[in-house]
C-alpha cells in the first residue's frame, strides 16, 4: 500500500513481475502442431511450437469501437497485395463494419491457412508471407485442402480451445520445406442501411515462422492444426 | 521425431494442445486497481496476473481470425458464432449488409464464485448508481500500444460508507446493426463476460473516494 504519493508510470508497459503467486500462468495459448505423413499415410514427424505472433491486422479487427470512438481513430488494414483500408467501425446506420450473414451478401470469412518457404522477422507488420507455396501440384507447390475450423469453443474443465486445421499434400514431385505459415482471412465492411461496401481483401491475420523447417516428401502430406486456448 | 506406425486420431485429438512447451507464452495479462480517498490522493495499489478468460473471449477472436461466414459462398455464420455466442445463423433483412461490432467495459463486484470458461456474470455485480452499496461508474477509457491493450473504468463511491471489491470482470456488448423486413434501421445486442478474476486482496474504496481498474491485454507477438 502507497499513502499519500503517485505511483509513476505504472501504464507504461506489463509488469514482467505482477505474480501474486510463485508460478506464472498464461492466461490464453496458442499453438502450432504439424502432422507429416509419407506417400504410405505413415506420420514420420509431428511438429510443435508455441504461435506468438498476431499481425496488426489482427489487432485492428480485434480492437472495441470504444477504441475507435474515444478519439476518432482509425487503423489501416492492409492487404496481401499490399492495398490498404482505413477501418474506422462504429454504431449507427452508416457504420461500416465487418459483414454478418443474411441470405446473400458479402462474406468475411477463412481463407485458410497460408504455408510458405521464405521468413521474415518482422512478424506484427507482416501483410504476407516472406515465399508462399503455391497452390498446385507443380514444382515447389503443394495441393491446399479446405481449412477445417472448430464448430464451437470446446470447453473442458477450467480450460477452453478453439482451432483451425488444414492439410496440405505434395504432387510435386520432390520434398518440399515449409519454414513459415500464417492464416488469411477475407474481410469486407458494409453499412446496415444503405448497402455501401468494401472489399478489403485478404487479410493475413496471424503469422509465425517454424523453429525449424518442415519437409514434405514427394506424395506425403502435412496437415497443421492452429490451436487457441484460455487457462491451458 | 520420426514414428514407424500411424497415430491414430484419438492420439491427434490429444497432440493440438500440448501439456508444456518451451518458450515465452504468447500472452500476458494483468489487471491492476488505484485506490484514492476523498482528497484525491491514492491509498491502495494492487495488480495481479489475469487467470481466466472466458469462452467467450475465445468466440469474439474468432471474428478476425475465421470471420463471421462459414465460407465465399455459404452465407451462415460461422459455428463458433452461433453454437457459443447464440448469434443468429442469417439475419433476416429488407436489403443491405448486416454487420457486427463490439464494445467492452469492466464490470466489478463484491462476490466470488469457482471460474469456469462458461461463466457469463459476476457473483454479486456492483450496481451504477448511489445508492447503499452502488458505484458511480465513470466512461471506459480504451488504449492501444501495438500488441497491448489497454481498458480503465473508474468508479466513485458516493454512498456514505466503503465499499469492498472482490472481483472484476471484462465484458463484452456485441452489436449486430441491420436493416430489418419492414425496412427499419435495428440494433440487436448480446452481451457476454470475457474474463473473469476474483482479487487476490479486497479493493477497499473508502465513502468519497475512487478508483480506476485497468485491464492489459497484451499479445507478445
Amino acid at each position: 500500500m502507497i499513502v499519500g504519493e503517485e505511483v509513476k508510470d505504472i501504464n507504461v508497459k506489463v509488469p514482467e513481475d505482477s505474480y501474486d503467486t510463485g508460478k506464472y500462468m498464461p492466461t490464453f495459448s496458442a499453438y502450432i502442431i504439424a502432422i507429416v505423413r509419407d506417400s504410405m499415410g505413415r506420420v514420420i514427424n509431428v511438429h510443435r511450437q508455441r504461435s506468438h505472433s498476431p499481425t496488426a491486422n489482427f489487432m485492428g479487427l480485434f480492437l472495441p469501437l470504444n477504441w475507435y470512438g474515444s478519439s476518432s481513430n482509425s487503423f489501416t488494414l492492409t492487404n496481401a497485395t499490399g492495398g490498404t483500408y482505413k477501418y474506422t467501425p462504429s454504431l449507427g446506420q452508416f457504420a461500416m463494419n465487418i459483414t454478418y450473414p443474411s441470405v446473400d451478401g458479402y462474406p468475411t470469412y477463412l481463407i485458410g491457412i497460408q504455408v510458405g518457404s521464405g521468413q521474415q522477422t518482422n512478424t506484427f507488420n507482416v501483410h504476407n508471407l516472406a515465399d508462399p507455396i503455391a497452390n498446385g501440384s507443380g514444382v515447389g507447390q503443394l495441393v491446399y485442402g479446405s481449412p477445417s475450423v472448430s464448430t464451437g469453443v470446446s470447453v473442458s474443465g477450467s480450460s477452453a480451445y478453439i482451432y483451425i486445421m488444414q492439410t496440405f499434400t505434395n504432387q510435386s514431385g520432390g520434398a518440399i520445406s515449409v519454414t513459415e505459415l500464417g492464416i488469411m482471412v477475407a474481410v469486407q465492411t458494409g453499412e446496415a442501411s444503405w448497402g455501401s461496401t468494401t472489399n478489403c481483401g485478404n487479410l493475413l491475420v496471424w503469422y509465425d515462422v517454424l523453429s525449424s523447417p518442415i519437409s514434405v516428401p514427394n506424395g506425403g502430406s502435412v496437415t497443421i492444426y492452429y490451436t487457441f486456448t484460455v487457462n491451458p | 521425431m520420426v514414428a514407424p506406425d500411424a497415430v491414430s486420431e484419438e492420439d491427434i485429438d490429444k497432440l493440438i494442445i500440448p501439456d508444456e512447451l518451451p518458450d515465452e507464452p504468447t500472452f500476458k495479462a494483468y489487471i491492476e486497481a488505484k485506490v484514492y480517498d476523498k482528497e484525491g490522493h491514492i491509498i491502495q495499489y494492487h495488480k495481479q496476473p489475469m487467470r481466466s478468460l472466458t469462452q467467450y473471449f475465445l468466440a469474439l477472436m474468432s471474428i478476425p481470425l475465421i470471420g463471421t461466414f462459414q465460407g465465399s459462398s455459404n452465407y451462415t455464420a460461422t459455428g463458433i458464432l452461433t453454437n457459443t455466442l447464440g448469434l443468429p445463423s442469417q439475419v433476416s433483412v429488407y436489403a443491405y449488409t448486416p454487420n457486427i461490432s463490439w464494445q467492452w467495459s469492466i464490470q466489478v463486484g463484491s462476490g466470488t464464485q469457482t471460474f469456469s470458461p462458461t461463466l457469463n456474470s459476476l457473483a454479486a455485480p456492483i450496481p451504477n448508481g448511489t445508492a447503499v452499496g452502488d458505484l458511480l461508474y465513470g466512461a471506459i477509457g480504451v488504449t492501444y500500444t501495438a500488441t497491448a491493450i489497454y481498458i480503465v473504468e473508474s468508479v466513485s463511491n458516493n454512498t456514505g460508507n466503503t465499499i469492498n471489491v472482490t472481483e472484476i470482470g471484462l465484458q463484452c456488448t456485441i452489436y449486430l446493426q441491420y436493416q430489418n423486413p419492414s425496412n427499419v434501421y435495428a440494433v440487436n445486442t448480446y452481451n457476454f463476460l470475457l474474463s473473469y478474476d476474483t482479487f487476490s486482496t479486497a479493493i477497499s474504496i473508502p465513502a468519497g473516494g475512487m478508483a480506476a481498474f485497468q485491464i492489459v491485454i497484451s499479445f507478445t507477438g
